[in-house]
């Protein structure tokens, strides 16, 4: 990363173009010599930017004078600017018998506003060559922006006039629930979609996570609710913001207050529940009947915390396990020696509120009785024996010798900035990282392999019509 | 930040210029090594990462008769063994190296690529050297061959078998291009994939695989004068097989002489749909027919803010999706599309009467100027957001070349497409789903009984 000189950019930022102004500080010589926070006060502006000098990212953090914290990495190769938010408190908040209502709120925020109805909102976002749009997770509610550096100020009045007058029109609405009805159907046949399920049910059959949306909850909602739960979800005190592009810090500051200016402080939102999943709650395989020739295998053991002492070694250890490609001992055995599958993976899930230590893989119905007395074997030679030496290397090597791959464009940077932002994770994440890959020995993988990939921890979901399974 | 602009014909005439300032340093450098193999090397200097691929000029356009599927399975073979590779050993060095690597097969190319640091890019070329020479291919009538036909079997019942929808696709496709060399879908026919040998295999490669008849394209953190040395220290010293023709079995798709129509039902499907398939064209056969038709099925049936959209479902309320959509990106000519999915309670045969009469009726009064100018004005930004991607632009610079195009054909598209006039993007729409053409409509529907 060059050096970023803080008083060039208070001279030159204003005034100039994004592009112009970002390739002058660049090719200036200026002297930071450490990879340490620099802070100063741009005099004009009066933003106070700290930037990091990180390993991947050179990140400049601020507070707008309307109060929102900003991660922005200047980027000014392409004339473009990607802009995205995200608020605490997603479709878990749906109030119960109102499922649906986040989805609602999301999809209406590109549906009008002020006054431009759909078409018209539509039509601006094309002549401006523009898009705006928002989604909910279980726990978060995002909207994102993706402008060109030209006509970045029309934009950012575009996405200002969304969030301050979001229209609700009754046309735009309908069509909302007729999609939704639509898609209370299609989601029955679709296999993930099912193992989903079957999962909730048989593990946290009470959690808000379980809850689905069905007909009668989509006819409960309406305009007006979902317009009150708007100002709910998207409020000022839990807004996170990160960008990239071509543009700077004093230029991006009063665009961020604009679109976010008439957004409430604070609500009430109400916490999600953890749960629990531990060893006693492994259950007697799920079949869940599909006609299609080949099965979706998922399997499920109980994981572990971000924030525990282990989570890096057990990250290490997934590589090895299921996690790496086509190197890894369950594709190696699945795929390359026995020819069960074209894909088998695991993965660590080590949400917030809920962890496992999973897998899928699809394999013909007739062999998956062979698929998971293959799965079984592989995870119990890796839990007996654990991995060699020479395997916990190749993970390390791979695990950070292709980090700066996850840096390479302005969309990933966003995303890596935005999920170190919502786990609150530090700004030197990034290079701490693979330190921390590189501190696991060998001795904790196999500790961790021995407890964690005991094949009675696991549990069985089969979407298809297995043949093979006692 | 300029505020100067109001969006229209104004941001249009800025956003040109400074698209066109920014061009050099953006555009590929284009040299060829002695023994043939062309090399593209796109500059992208934001990360120290490269993306480093190769591209074959075969694809499942090329198979002989009753040896579908070779092309892609050949190319799940060449991540095997090699003379100086042990079976996964190429993965393996490519991982310890913080690479990733993977490979691709199409009827017309088949590219092969690692993403990696940009100081592991002579390693990746060694790789990559080593099997366009010293392949493999374990005869085992047992070995890994045949086990690597079982992956392939799988694979197809994941990316078709397992989706009515794209069961129905295939069947639709191979009725468009009946008598073509794209009939078969990439995959195979899977009694013919079941039949391939080792030996097939290696005709294949003595046939196919030699440095002239290879693209090798590196986008990222290199200067041209880096990629030339490693490239000539790796491949230029590569000799061709001398066995390698050079020859494509590509040919004009004639336009349908009848309609026909494929209904498929399966119980998996909950929403139905509705698609007509016309003789399309290809940006290959015809670059600006090509890109005024796409201009003009964006505003037929783009997005939103198109005409079937704003009519089907927003005023009639008879669909839930309605959409055009031309495949030009194949070497020869591929399918037009008119596609609708019903509102909740419509049938099938209201929502095509409801779909036809839209098009009929755009086609007989033509478009306005301005949403003309919107559609190419977007088709254009996307060339620019696409640049974002590195493994992207080193897709577009590989397949345009594997398919006898230049890099300018890339480098002139936004402006290309900024030229389409709304006499010629009508035209084009008028000459595809002309009332007099031919097509195939494909119903895909619930099984019987089902609701």
């Amino acid at each position: 990363m060059k050096p970023f000189d803080l008083i060039i950019g208070a001279t030159l930022g204003l005034g100039l173009t994004a592009c112009a102004s970002v390739d002058s500080l660049q090719d200036d010589t200026a002297v930071v010599s450490e990879p340490s926070p620099v802070e100063a006060a741009l005099e004009d502006s009066g933003l106070d930017v700290v930037v990091h000098e990180g390993d991947f990212a050179e990140i400049q953090q601020f507070t707008t004078p309307g109060g929102v914290s900003v991660w922005l990495v200047s980027e000014p190769s392409i004339p473009i600017l990607s802009v995205a938010m995200a608020w605490e408190g997603g479709e878990a908040a749906d109030p119960e018998g109102l499922e649906g209502l986040a989805d609602a709120v999301v999809y209406h925020m590109n549906e009008g506003a002020g006054d431009l109805d759909s078409l018209a909102f539509q039509t601006r976002m094309e002549e401006l060559n523009m898009s705006f749009g928002c989604s909910a997770s279980s726990d978060w509610t995002s909207c994102s922006a993706s402008m060109l550096t030209d006509n970045a100020s029309d934009a950012m009045d575009l996405v200002a006039l969304s969030f301050e007058a979001p229209r609700f029109d009754d046309g735009p609405f309908a069509r909302f629930l007729r999609e939704q009805e639509v898609s209370l159907n299609t989601r029955e046949t679709n296999a993930s979609y099912l193992a989903g399920r079957a999962e909730a049910q048989a593990l946290y059959p009470d959690h808000p996570y379980a809850r689905e949306k069905s007909a009668d909850s989509i006819a409960a909602l309406t305009p007006e609710l979902a317009k009150a739960h708007m100002r709910k979800l998207m409020v000022k005190d839990s807004l996170i913001v990160t960008a990239v592009g071509a543009v700077m810090p004093e230029e991006l500051a009063p665009m961020i207050d604009e679109i976010t200016a008439s957004l409430p402080d604070s609500s009430d939102l109400p916490e999600t529940p953890e749960i629990s999943f531990t060893t006693d709650k492994a259950f007697e395989p799920v079949i869940v009947d599909l006609p299609q020739p080949q099965s979706l295998v998922r399997f499920l053991a109980p994981g572990l915390k971000r924030e525990d002492p282990d989570f890096f070694t057990a990250y290490v250890l997934n590589y090895t396990y299921g996690g790496g490609g086509f190197g890894s001992r369950l594709m190696e055995a699945l795929r390359v020696q026995k020819g069960l599958t074209y894909g088998v993976y695991s993965w660590l899930s080590f949400d917030e509120k809920y962890q496992n230590w999973g897998g899928s893989g699809q394999t013909k119905n007739e062999s998956v009785g062979d698929f998971i007395d293959a799965l079984k074997a592989e995870t119990a030679l890796i839990a007996e024996q654990g991995v060699t030496a020479e395997e916990l290397a190749d993970a390390k090597a791979y695990l950070t010798g292709s980090y700066p791959l996850a840096f390479d464009s302005n969309a990933k940077i966003a995303s890596q900035m935005m999920s170190v932002r919502q786990d609150d994770l530090g700004v030197d994440y990034f290079d701490r990282r693979n330190a921390l890959i590189e501190a696991v020995t060998l001795e904790d993988v196999n500790r961790v392999a021995a407890e964690f990939l005991q094949p009675d921890r696991f549990s069985y979901i089969v979407v298809g019509q297995p043949e093979g399974l006692e | 930040m300029k505020r100067i602009l109001t969006g229209g014909l104004l941001a249009l005439s800025v956003f040109t210029s400074s698209a066109v300032a920014d061009d050099s340093a953006w555009a590929p450098t284009v040299f060829n090594l002695d023994n043939g193999m062309e090399v593209v090397v796109v500059p992208d200097h934001r990360a120290p990462v490269v993306t480093h691929m190769v591209w074959y000029k075969v694809g499942a356009v090329d198979e002989a008769e009753g040896k579908s599927g070779i092309a892609h399975l050949f190319e799940h073979v060449m991540f095997k063994e090699t003379d100086d590779l042990a079976p996964g050993e190429f993965d393996n060095i490519v991982s310890r190296n913080g690479g990733v690597s993977n490979a691709f097969t199409s009827w017309d190319y088949t590219a092969y690529y690692e993403r990696v640091a940009k100081d592991q890019l002579g390693t990746m070329m060694g790789l990559e050297a080593e099997r366009m020479t010293d392949l493999i291919i374990n005869d085992d009538p047992n070995g890994p061959f045949i086990s690597e036909r079982d992956v392939v079997k799988e694979e197809r019942r994941q990316r078709i078998d397992n989706n009515p929808g794209v069961i129905l696709q295939e069947m639709v496709l191979s009725e468009l291009w009946k008598g073509h060399p794209y009939e078969i879908t990439v995959i195979g026919n899977m009694d013919e994939v079941a039949a391939l040998t080792p030996a097939d295999g290696m005709a294949f490669y003595k046939e196919y695989y030699s440095p002239e008849n290879a693209i090798l394209v590196v986008a990222g953190d290199v200067t041209p004068e880096e990629v030339r040395a490693l490239a000539e220290e790796h491949y230029g010293v590569i000799a061709p097989t001398g066995t390698a023709h050079g020859e494509r079995k590509w040919a004009p798709v004639p336009p349908l002489t009848e309609t026909k129509e494929l209904v498929y039902s399966d119980p998996k499907v909950r929403q139905p749909s509705w698609s007509r398939y016309y003789s399309g064209t290809s940006e290959t056969r015809d670059r600006e027919l090509s890109y005024a038709l796409d201009v003009g099925l964006e505003v037929l049936g783009g997005g939103m803010t198109s005409r079937l959209y704003q009519s089907l479902v927003e005023d009639q309320q008879v669909a839930i999706s309605a959409n055009t959509f031309a495949w030009t990106t194949l070497h020869d000519e591929g399918p037009a599309l008119i596609t609708a999915s019903p509102a909740p309670g419509v049938a099938l045969e209201d929502l095509e009467t409801a779909v036809m009469a839209e098009v009929e009726k755009v086609l007989d009064e033509g478009f306005t100027d301005a949403e003309v100018e919107r559609a190419r004005n977007k088709l254009a930004a996307q060339a620019i957001y696409a640049r974002d991607s590195q493994s992207n632009m080193a897709n577009t610079f590989g397949s345009t070349l594997a398919l006898g195009g230049s890099v300018d054909d890339v480098l002139n598209y936004p402006d290309a497409m900024r030229a389409i006039t709304t006499e010629q993007a009508i035209a084009a729409v008028r000459e595809v789903f002309g009332s007099d053409r031919h097509y195939i409509e494909a119903h895909l529907l619930p099984a019987e009984g089902d609701s």
